[in-house]
């Protein structure tokens, strides 16, 4: 019978827990938070009352001065045939690009932290190298490869007997090669993130997997992939966030051409804003935001951890 | 999950707040402006900033000695900007009320910044309208009050190649648009050229190509009363005729990007339409002398097209009559002169082309002769907005089978529904 | 060194081992000269002429060796100042990202205190805002807070990311828990189990925060070009951007040029940071 102090006092010290807890996690982050809401936060809303505005360059000087529109904008977006345009071809880069970004960038890290036993520095430098060399240069040897008489790859197709195609000038094959194009890209920043991701797997997991006589493919599949969930999550919803982002390919080699089929929905909103329509290019900005956590939110259904 | 609906709902909230204190324009709309008051006498004192973009900001201080010799009160502070960018630097600076004193700004640019109000109107007591080129000049007009002078000019013209045209005996430029066709016809089928011509199949900045034969066909962008007139006769039979060269096949649909300079060299394109800067490009490609230039053919006109630098006095600026004292220094026809010989770029002033070291030059001179009949585009707010809406048609019209007055109709309803920005 | 080979017992796989990995290095290798061709380019067309850049089809080994690209760079350009406002400017940005990010990615992933799920769909509906959208509000708010020209407008606004804070919290979660715990038993504070237990297990993910924020930060260009309003703030890619790319024309030998000098510093701290990939917990941590 002496349950009834001790509940207290339990209780007591449940909330004295809890209030510790509360200032522990703050304390960790509140200089991170301080900072993100003054420059992100910030901003972010400012933006996004910018779209329920017909707010123009001109309105920089006094931008108080500008029509709520409520949203208008937002109408005007979805009756653009550009966006819609753009939206068609950005869903494309995303849906064929991010599965073969991520199966490349996971294939290449696999093979780099398995195996390998020579040159390990050069081959993760090399593989990273797209990331770093600027995209203008990448653009000019990119253009030259795909060159219709003169380009390597025509040049390849040629020698088993394929008459290559004008690449970057046929609105069908413009915007699959930028695709691939975005993936050589991309694939070594993946890398990076997945050799991290598979080193963090304990080797104690792989070595019971092998006393249970497990092969190298079931170790893959029962230790590896499971355990490089979370990794993959972050990777997935990254590279989706980037892709649907996608421009500085279409910007450096094709200005969106031809006949628009490279016209991706941040290029056009970048236009917008270059244009000086500032509600309108916010407007389709969180149009696009919204495109970007419905794909998000699947990734995190589909890739989250069965046990939490 | 459930931590999304929480920031989301919030998010909601202030933006309805913030939405309600947006309190709305003013019923301003177009306002003209008139003439900047006047700039004190005697010379500038003081410090006096300036932006000028790439090679211009580099060499810009060799020409602040002259003037601080005459203003010894005064220095300048040249800070160069890149170009790439420079349109958002200046926004963004205009913005945040963050200007500096003078700023070279893009003729195309001149109306969306003179409309945000950061731009001071020229004063009429330090600057003539009638030195500069009249096309030129135009580009600081906005709704009828300059709001700057013209630094720098270029023009667009027809690049030859030399030894093609000789080939297919074309001896004299062409000079109607008969000729014209004529002589490209004859730079392929008897010069050697696999094209006669290789003419912007569309893309970025292609109605600088385009235009010069709406305007030599008696056409203009807007009619009198402000409306769009890219659907008038005249301008239908311009597109018709920029078409029938692809139609032809006189003209390239499909050029590789950076192919245009080696084929010219090579031979395989016969001539293309580019600004002075080509002279540059050709040289280092070793072809001097062995290409020629001419002027647009004359059909109502032998009008082209003018770009290039106009200078701006910021109403921001710290001093702004040293600003202007600087920037009417710089239209001076000597420093004018001085400045072609220190980096090329051509006078914006007529009279300064009277130095020797531009009227020797012929390719020079044919630039020259074709600056007293070139125009630039109107300067309202949205034109880069009409423009690349422009570029996309005429891809549409060079690469599908769009008519020209389909062309022209659409050109018309997006100009339209567009606007002028106020 | 990798997990998976150290775990195969060498007696029986020995010969089919040798030439897998053969295969593995031949495939590997063919993939490398893919990747590294365009940055080879790179760096041969920065000694050619401009000509010979501008040339179709375009040449690998230059003609005639030049050096005139970097003598016309260092020649018109304050080197050595824009270097240091782009050193100083990456390196506080990476080290800000580093402690304040894993910091509260810590916080995020293992504590549970009030306000945690809001904090974490902020963070991340943020990283889902497209950038460009941010771009002139956030402008407008450093210059009201008298920010520009300054070294604290260049950095302050990318001190923290909401990427970083992200990329921080799913690591630290694939950090077993009962590590935590028995440290906590042990007597140990938050703080000291972040620094002795989660820092050092988070090396990996550390070195790759630490190279994504380095680049992102070195290559910025429209920020620190709005930013600084006077030439001694420029960092080097705005400075480099300003004699190469003209108002109708580019100048590909000094793009090049640059972009060889730029990339330098960033493959020197890749090649620092990425032997610290394969040192996490697979031979540290986790007896």
């Amino acid at each position: 019978m002496t349950a009834r102090p001790q509940d207290a006092a339990l209780r007591r010290g449940r909330r004295a827990a809890r209030l510790r807890r509360a200032v522990t996690g703050w304390g960790f982050v509140s200089p991170f938070t301080i900072l993100f809401a003054v420059f992100m936060a910030g901003p972010v809303l400012i933006s996004l009352a910018m779209s329920f505005t017909d707010m123009r360059s001109a309105d920089v000087r006094d931008p108080l001065g500008v029509n709520f529109v409520g949203l208008d904008q937002y109408a005007k977006v979805f009756g653009d045939p550009l966006f819609l345009k753009a939206s068609g071809n950005t869903a494309f880069f995303v849906l064929v690009g991010v599965p073969l970004t991520m199966a490349a960038g996971l294939a290449v890290a696999l093979g780099l932290n398995s195996g390998l036993t020579r040159f390990k520095t050069v081959f993760r430098v090399g593989y990273y190298l797209p990331v770093v060399t600027s995209i203008v240069a990448v653009s000019v040897v990119w253009r030259f490869l795909l060159q219709p008489d003169t380009g390597l790859v025509n040049g390849l197709l040629g020698l088993v007997g394929v008459d290559g195609p004008n690449w970057l000038d046929d609105e069908n094959l413009s915007l699959p090669s930028l695709v691939v194009m975005a993936a050589w890209r991309n694939l070594g920043f993946q890398m990076v993130i997945f050799l991290a991701g598979l080193q963090a797997i304990p080797a104690n997991l792989y070595e019971a997997a092998r006393l249970d006589g497990a092969s190298r493919r079931q170790q893959f599949r029962h230790v590896t992939l499971p355990m490089l969930r979370p990794t993959m999550l972050f990777v997935a919803v990254i590279t989706t966030i980037s892709y649907l982002q996608f421009f500085e390919e279409s910007y450096v080699m094709t200005q969106g051409g031809p006949l628009n089929s490279t016209l991706s929905v941040s290029f056009h909103v970048f236009k917008q804003f270059g244009f000086g329509n500032y509600g309108y290019a916010s407007a389709m900005s969180y149009v696009l935001f919204v495109a970007i956590v419905a794909l998000s939110l699947l990734w995190f259904r589909l890739l989250k951890r069965k046990d939490q | 999950m459930r931590g999304w609906t929480r920031p989301v709902a919030a998010l909601g909230l202030a933006t309805a707040l913030l939405a309600v204190a947006a309190c709305g324009r003013d019923a301003e709309g177009a306002q003209d402006e008139g003439p900047g008051t006047a700039v004190s006498d005697g010379p500038a004192t003081g410090e006096i900033n300036i932006w000028a973009m790439g090679a211009e900001g580099e060499k810009l201080s060799a020409l602040v000695d002259g003037f601080t010799k005459d203003n010894p009160g005064a220095t300048v502070k040249v800070t160069p900007i890149p170009w790439d960018g420079a349109h958002d630097k200046i926004s963004t600076a205009i913005a945040g009320g963050e200007t500096p004193d003078v700023a070279l700004i893009g003729t195309t640019w001149m109306g969306e910044f003179a409309r945000t109000g950061g731009l001071d109107p020229t004063p009429e007591n330090l600057i003539k309208p009638a030195d500069f080129y009249p096309g030129a000049w135009d580009t600081t007009v906005v709704n009828g009050t300059s709001y700057g002078v013209p630094w720098y000019v270029e023009t667009r013209l027809f690049y030859v190649n030399s030894d093609v045209a000789r080939k297919a005996g074309v001896d004299t430029p062409p000079s109607s648009w008969e000729e014209l066709k004529a002589a490209i016809t004859a730079m392929q089928d008897k010069g050697g050229a696999d094209w006669g011509v290789s003419l912007q199949p569309g893309k970025t900045g292609s109605w600088q190509s385009v235009l010069p034969f709406v305007w030599q066909n008696g056409g203009a962008i807007q009619r009198d009363d402000g409306s769009f007139a890219f659907d008038t006769p005249e301008a239908t039979a311009a597109l018709e005729y920029y078409k029938s060269f692809f139609t032809e096949k006189l003209s390239p649909a499909d050029l590789p990007q950076g192919a245009l300079e080696p084929d010219f060299v090579k031979g395989k394109i016969g001539s293309f339409i580019s600004g002075p800067w080509h002279i540059g490009i050709l040289k280092e490609q070793g072809f001097e002398g062995k290409y020629e230039v001419w002027n647009m053919p004359t059909k109502v006109s032998g009008t082209s097209f003018v770009g290039g630098g106009d200078l701006a006095v910021f109403k921001d600026a710290k001093n702004r009559d040293g600003a202007w004292k600087f920037v009417s220094y710089l239209s001076r026809p000597d420093v004018q002169a001085t400045w072609f010989q220190t980096i090329g770029d051509l006078p914006a002033v007529k009279s300064a082309w009277e130095d020797p070291a531009l009227k020797a030059d012929p390719m020079l001179a044919a630039f020259g002769t074709q600056l007293n009949d070139a125009k630039s585009p109107p300067t309202i707010a949205t034109w880069d907005q009409i423009a690349a809406g422009f570029d996309d048609l005429m891809e549409q019209l060079v690469k599908t089978d769009m008519t020209a007055a389909e062309m022209a109709k659409s050109a018309q309803e997006q100009a339209t529904s567009i606007g002028t920005g106020g | 060194m990798s997990a998976v080979t150290t775990v195969d017992s060498p007696a029986k796989r020995r010969p089919r081992d040798r030439v897998a990995k053969l295969v593995l290095h031949a495939v590997l290798a063919v993939g490398l000269l893919v990747m590294v061709g365009p940055f080879l380019w790179m760096l041969l067309s920065s000694f050619k002429s401009e000509g010979e850049i501008r040339e179709v089809p375009p040449t690998w080994w230059p003609r005639r060796l030049t050096i005139g690209n970097y003598a016309d760079l260092f020649d018109r350009l304050d080197f050595p100042a824009y270097f240091t406002n782009s050193v100083v400017v990456a390196t506080a940005v990476t080290a800000g990202n580093l402690v304040l990010c894993s910091a509260a990615g810590y916080a995020l992933a293992k504590m549970r205190f009030p306000g945690r799920g809001t904090l974490l769909g902020l963070v991340l509906g943020t990283v889902m805002v497209p950038g460009m959208v941010t771009f002139v509000p956030l402008f407008v708010l450093v210059s009201k807070m008298g920010l520009t020209n300054t070294f604290a407008g260049l950095i302050l606004p990318f001190l923290v990311g909401a990427f970083g804070v992200f990329f921080m919290r799913q690591f630290i979660q694939s950090i077993p828990d009962e590590l935590i715990e028995s440290a906590r038993i042990d007597g140990a504070g938050e703080v000291r189990i972040f620094w002795r237990i989660i820092l050092p297990l988070c090396r990996p993910a550390l070195a790759t925060l630490g190279i994504l924020t380095f680049l992102g930060s070195w290559n910025n260009f429209l920020w620190p070009l709005v930013i600084a309003t006077t030439e001694d703030k420029y960092t080097l890619p705005v400075a480099l951007a300003l004699y190469s790319v003209g108002q109708n024309e580019t100048d590909y030998g000094l793009l090049l040029a640059g972009s060889v000098v730029v990339v330098v510093p960033v493959l020197v701290v890749f090649i620092l940071l990425q032997r610290h990939f394969v040192r996490g917990i697979a031979t540290t941590g986790l007896k």
